[in-house]
């Protein structure tokens, strides 16, 4: 049958070259992760940890930055996941029916991919324009920003998953609702709820644009949350595009720190929900 | 023993609620209600902010070319136009390839690879896009320049017509280089999302067609695209929303020239790019107002490319019955 | 109104009355998903300290009548009843009901066991703490509960570990003990049985028998012998009507309505 031959041929054809399409894109990001261990590693060692970003030709590192992004995103944690968690409470529980949380859900998954510079400019024009000058909690407001949707989705997604009937229960004890949320659903909830917390802090460090005109950066070591202040993303951005060695080199090393960071939390995440998924 | 008296007594209210019920559901609604505000806090902070500069241009800064800070005149045409190239340069290149792992992934991939591969992929797109904006700028710039670049202006360059794409100087960074590293930070995302969209076809469906004797190419081709095709386009224009909005991966590489050239290996700017660069160095009103302007057009942009993901995303999830 | 609960004597004064008074009555009660009209003007009383099964084809409304007696259906939106139910001679379809005091009167176990995610004790004990006992008692009440319920012997020496982590018949009887713990005046028992294996069924069905001396019972099933085995009183259900009602017995042996013996021998449903 010649037909058969033909169409054995276009199989062989468009399989390969969606293999071909894997290999190419999955070799591509290789090359860019083993670039990035190398330079990374190379420039990586104690004094990136223990002194703050130096001057052009000077020996330092990027503790500041690094504690900075540390602190800014757990401020941001700290506020975003809060409101994730109750808006997506109320998504799945209280408002489950109402034509409110439609809306809402529609509005979420826009906050979701949104630019981030965008949600950069609306903080500028909020906090930073209103206090008259830059500042860490203007950053970690705009990184709670970008906290808020990812933890909206998964509690919403996560309570869904918990069976009616398990809710049921709990309001057939005539406990008030409130309770049954959290001692039942909120407990059967609770890995991916988890696992979505991760995934947004993951999502925040590594985040520049919208820091770029909140945060701003800071050379020297800052704890005042009313001032500028460093961090990873903001510090490379910089000094990848300065014409230093040391700076350049100190840019990789933080690249280095941010995607290890980014790696290991999203395998975290993996592991609890697949953990709980055992039970 | 009993008494009737037991269901009102407590009771203040007409609604059959207990009071920390009500506490506790308030503020749900209220958190619910701040994503709301958020949104439309983020939208009416750059209507305000974009203001002064559409009081001062009109309309017209839409299609404006100038962008000259020295003389306070500003137009949205040349990072639009940026915007829309390379983020066409991006999607020319990571949807068919992206859709080619996912297709890899669902059946050709040895079972014991599909898992791992699989995680890999989804780790992938989390990577940080300043990783990749830092990747393209020291290797990637550099290789396009001296070996990619001069290829394409010797061979595609002379060709008639589409010649004028590939003209000028190799520079190296430039709208196919920004273009090109777009590609590569999404196609883990849409590789991902195309897989997951795929496994949603019904073990059933597959297996009649294959019961059919059909091969794998007419399978996917015939039977799993067309099945998905909603979800499929939904979750391309959900990657599209994020090539038009990224910045960072652009930022390091695009060149930043507020210009309108013929030729993609030319140097140009985004939207998102002009801002990151400009914003902090704006020096008069109209220029900052200017730049949120820029924002806004981006914004709304973004918005309606997602909003029409998010309706195609849903359509296909009703029909799964999900 | 816990005083009041626990006032409640367990028994009637003569033990056996060969006319209990009702417990629940039910009055004209109409039943809308929506538009759709799922239960079609229902009267019904229900004995105290009788075991009154439902029984009919899928989709017939038994469920849902079940779903009525403590408000289940006020979860979700669309669903309305209208007439009366008369419980302790108050009407529980009132607006001004409070949902929590009623559902801790009427006490549900569901067709799945539904443990809460919590150890055995404290799946009780939870419940228990919520209703204001004392705590000096919580320990000797989950004891009750659990003998109650038939569990006790089985789960005495692993009190914490995780409720989930029970078989299947198990965990139906620990939802018994949660119930029974609190000292509900009705349970209802939707499908208790349906994913049970033979041995657990015929323990849950002991453990029914023997809670019918302290409460009033209500219990849908699909399987007949089951229904004949443990109630005292049948209605037989058919397209959101009540078609026929009475002693187990008489409806097993002699039906009044044609369909009903329909029903019963299998020629339909």
């Amino acid at each position: 049958m010649a037909s058969m031959t033909r169409r054995k041929t276009i199989n062989a054809v468009m399989m390969t070259l969606s293999t071909g399409a894997a290999a190419l894109g999955l070799f591509v990001l290789a090359v860019i992760l083993l670039y990035l261990l190398y330079k990374g590693a190379s420039a990586l060692n104690l004094s990136v940890f223990t002194q703050d970003t130096p001057s052009p030709m000077e020996p330092g590192g990027l503790r500041n930055a690094i504690l900075g992004s540390v602190i800014m995103s757990a401020i941001a944690v700290a506020i975003g996941t809060p409101i994730g968690i109750l808006a997506g409470t109320y998504m799945a529980e209280y408002g489950r029916y109402a034509k409110l949380s439609k809306v809402i859900r529609f509005v979420n998954d826009i906050l979701l991919s949104a630019p981030s510079i965008i949600v950069g400019l609306f903080v500028y024009q909020v906090l930073v324009v209103s206090l008259g000058h830059f500042s860490a909690l203007a950053g970690s407001v705009a990184l709670a920003i970008l906290v808020i949707p990812i933890v909206v989705r998964t509690t919403e997604d996560m309570l869904r998953l918990v069976p009616d009937q398990l809710r049921e229960a709990g309001l057939a004890m005539g406990w008030p609702r409130w309770i049954v949320i959290r001692t039942v659903a909120y407990k059967a909830a609770m890995a991916g709820i988890v696992t979505g917390v991760l995934l947004a802090i993951a999502r925040i460090s590594g985040e520049t644009a919208p820091l770029l005109f909140t945060a701003l950066s800071n050379n020297f070591f800052s704890l005042d949350l009313t001032q500028p202040m460093a961090s990873l993303p903001i510090t490379i951005f910089q000094f990848a595009l300065s014409p230093y060695d040391n700076w350049q080199a100190l840019a990789w090393a933080g690249a280095l720190l941010i995607t290890v960071a980014v790696l290991a939390l999203a395998i975290v995440a993996r592991l609890v929900t697949s953990k709980k998924e055992k039970h | 023993m009993t008494a009737t008296s037991d269901y009102d007594s407590g009771v203040k209210s007409t609604r059959p609620v207990a009071q920390s019920d009500r506490i506790f559901g308030s503020l749900t609604l209220a958190a619910a209600v701040v994503v709301l505000l958020v949104l439309l806090g983020v939208f009416a902070s750059l209507v305000m902010g974009a203001w002064p500069a559409f009081k001062e241009y009109g309309l017209p800064f839409l299609w404006t070319a100038k962008w000259n800070p020295v003389t306070d005149k500003f137009g949205a045409l040349a990072p639009l136009y940026g915007t829309v190239v390379t983020s066409i340069i991006a999607m020319v290149i990571a949807v068919p390839v992206g859709l080619g792992i996912a297709i890899f992934l669902t059946e050709t991939c040895p079972r014991v690879l599909r898992r791992p591969l699989g995680i890999a992929i989804e780790l992938l797109a989390g990577i940080p896009s300043i990783i990749y904006g830092i990747w393209g700028l020291f290797v990637f710039a550099p290789f396009m320049q001296s070996y990619i670049q001069p290829f394409l202006i010797d061979t595609l360059g002379h060709v008639p017509v589409i010649g004028t794409l590939f003209a000028g100087p190799p520079y190296g960074i430039g709208m196919l280089t920004a273009g090109l590293i777009l590609a590569m930070m999404i196609l883990p995302f849409i590789a991902s999302l195309a897989r997951d969209i795929f496994q949603t076809v019904p073990p059933m469906l597959r297996e009649s067609a294959y019961g059919m004797g059909m091969t794998r190419w007419e399978v996917n081709r015939h039977i799993v695209i067309p099945h998905v095709r909603t979800a499929l386009v939904g979750g391309i224009m959900l990657s599209l929303g994020r090539a038009l909005g990224e910045t960072m991966a652009v930022t390091f590489v695009i060149g930043n020239a507020h210009r309108i050239s013929g030729s993609i290996l030319a140097p140009g700017t985004t939207i998102s790019a002009a801002i990151a660069n400009e914003f902090t160095e704006a020096t008069t009103p109209i220029y900052t107002s200017s730049l949120i302007a820029l924002g806004l057009v981006l914004f709304i942009l973004t918005f309606i490319v997602l909003a029409a993901a998010q309706w195609m995303l849903k359509r296909m999830k009703q029909k799964s019955g999900a | 109104m816990d005083t009041l609960i626990r006032d409640r004597s367990p028994m009637t004064f003569d033990g056996v009355d060969p006319a209990p008074k009702s417990r629940i009555s039910i009055k004209n009660l109409d039943f809308f998903y929506g538009d759709f009209k799922a239960l079609k003007s229902i009267n019904l009383d229900l004995p105290e300290n009788r075991v009154t099964a439902f029984i009919g084809p899928s989709g017939c409304g038994k469920s849902t009548l079940l779903r009525v007696l403590n408000r289940m259906y006020d979860l979700y939106p669309k669903q309305t009843a209208t007439g009366e139910v008369l419980l302790d001679g108050e009407n529980i379809l009132g607006k001004k009901v409070d949902l929590n005091r009623l559902r801790a009167k009427v006490g549900m176990v569901f067709q799945k066991p539904t443990p809460f995610p919590m150890t055995i004790h404290e799946n009780i004990a939870f419940g228990l703490r919520l209703a204001n006992y004392a705590k000096s008692e919580i320990d000797d009440r989950v004891q009750a509960a659990l003998k109650g319920a038939a569990l006790w012997d089985e789960v005495k020496d692993k009190l914490q570990s995780s409720g989930q982590s029970l078989s299947g018949g198990q965990q139906q009887r620990l939802c018994v003990a949660r119930t029974i713990a609190v000292e509900p005046e009705v349970i209802l028992l939707d499908e208790p049985a349906s994913a049970l294996d033979p041995i657990s069924t015929g323990k849950l069905e002991e453990t029914i028998h023997q809670l019918k001396e302290q409460f009033t019972i209500a219990i849908v099933t699909h399987n007949m012998q089951q229904a004949s085995r443990v109630s005292d009183r049948t209605a037989f259900m058919y397209l959101g009507e009540l078609i026929e009602e009475g002693e187990t017995a008489q409806i097993f042996t002699r039906p009044r309505v044609e369909r009903t013996s329909d029903y019963i021998t299998g020629r339909f449903g």
